[in-house]
């Protein structure tokens, strides 16, 4: 293992499982405020339940898959959604779109539950639980799929999930002691910086996968994130300027 | 059922939210693989359409939006 290309890897998976946990904690913190602990758990504990099933029957597929072709899938799909996540931030970052506020997140979740509570009163409960088991899982998806797509290449999935853990771990940390949403968390600068770092682990495995040796080898990874970095800041000057262009 | 077509739609939407922008990318990787195999290409040459590629790619959708939205 180099250090070179674990760093990198450690870093995105953790940094991007903090962005996902927090969104998911968001979420069930809202389902807790309302109908307690209780659904709140059970809906983690289900939603995690069926994370490790997937991660348990589709882990041992991967070692059956060729290194190369799995480097390309992953490559062009740690490409697609880096270079997704990047956009929105460069946007986001220009004023063009809202950014992401956890606080309004937290208001939606507990106005929506607060009116199934009005309309069916008996199966809040079940609601409530199934609110934060789709949370978890739809945003623990996203964290297997980094972890899985940063460490696969290269043996790094232990080192990866290890990243996402500390996310996890320091979230639940900050939510137990602040009991509120986290809004304080930079989100947009951590959704540039994982965007950043996922698009050039894309462009990299998806040239090996194509066979391409790329000079330098694992340091061509810090070539093709400066390279990403001054393109989301470029894009993101430029989409300020035109909107005020517009606006005026 | 409803949280399948949820996750389904969640799944598609990470790696297809913008649909210029996934086509553009998939066209590039394709393009990329032809010159690396049909053509006799320097490989680095070949390969480096797909980091500088990439990044005009979404400057250049990044401006469209920003144009959109503010049109």
């Amino acid at each position: 293992m180099t250090w070179s290309i674990a760093a990198p890897a450690v870093t995105a998976a953790f940094l991007a499982s903090l962005v996902e946990v927090v969104e998911a904690f968001t979420i069930v913190l809202a389902v807790a405020t309302l109908r307690g602990w209780r659904p709140a758990a059970l809906g983690t504990t289900a939603g995690l339940a069926v994370l490790a099933g997937i991660v348990l029957l589709l882990g041992p597929l991967l070692n059956r898959v060729p290194i190369s072709a799995l480097q390309l899938v992953i490559g062009v799909l740690l490409l697609l959604f880096g270079m997704g996540w990047l956009r929105k931030a460069s946007l986001r970052a220009a004023g063009v779109i809202p950014l992401h506020d956890e606080e309004a997140v937290f208001a939606a979740e507990t106005a929506t539950l607060s009116e199934r509570a009005h309309n069916r009163r008996r199966s809040l409960d079940w609601a409530a639980g199934i609110t934060a088991l789709k949370a978890v899982l739809l945003e623990g998806l996203e964290v297997v799929f980094i972890v899985i797509a940063v460490g696969a290449g290269r043996g790094l999935l232990v080192p990866a999930s290890l990243g996402a853990l500390a996310a996890c771990g320091l979230v639940l940390a900050a939510g137990v002691m602040l009991h509120r949403p986290l809004s304080r968390v930079p989100e947009n600068l951590l959704k540039f910086g994982v965007g950043v770092m996922l698009s050039a682990f894309g462009v990299f495995w998806t040239g090996e996968g194509l066979g391409i040796a790329w000079p330098g080898e694992d340091l061509a990874l810090l070539f093709f994130a400066a390279l990403f970095l001054a393109a989301g800041l470029i894009g993101s000057s430029l989409a300020r300027k035109l909107s005020m262009e517009f606006a005026s | 059922m409803t949280m399948l077509k949820e996750l389904a739609v969640e799944l598609v939407g990470m790696f297809a939210g913008e649909k210029r922008l996934t086509l553009a990318v998939l066209a590039l990787v394709a393009a990329a693989g032809c010159l690396l195999d049909f053509t006799t290409l320097n490989e680095l040459i070949a390969g480096a359409v797909l980091p500088f590629g990439c990044v005009l790619l979404l400057i250049e959708n990044v401006c469209r939006s920003a144009r959109a939205r503010a049109s």
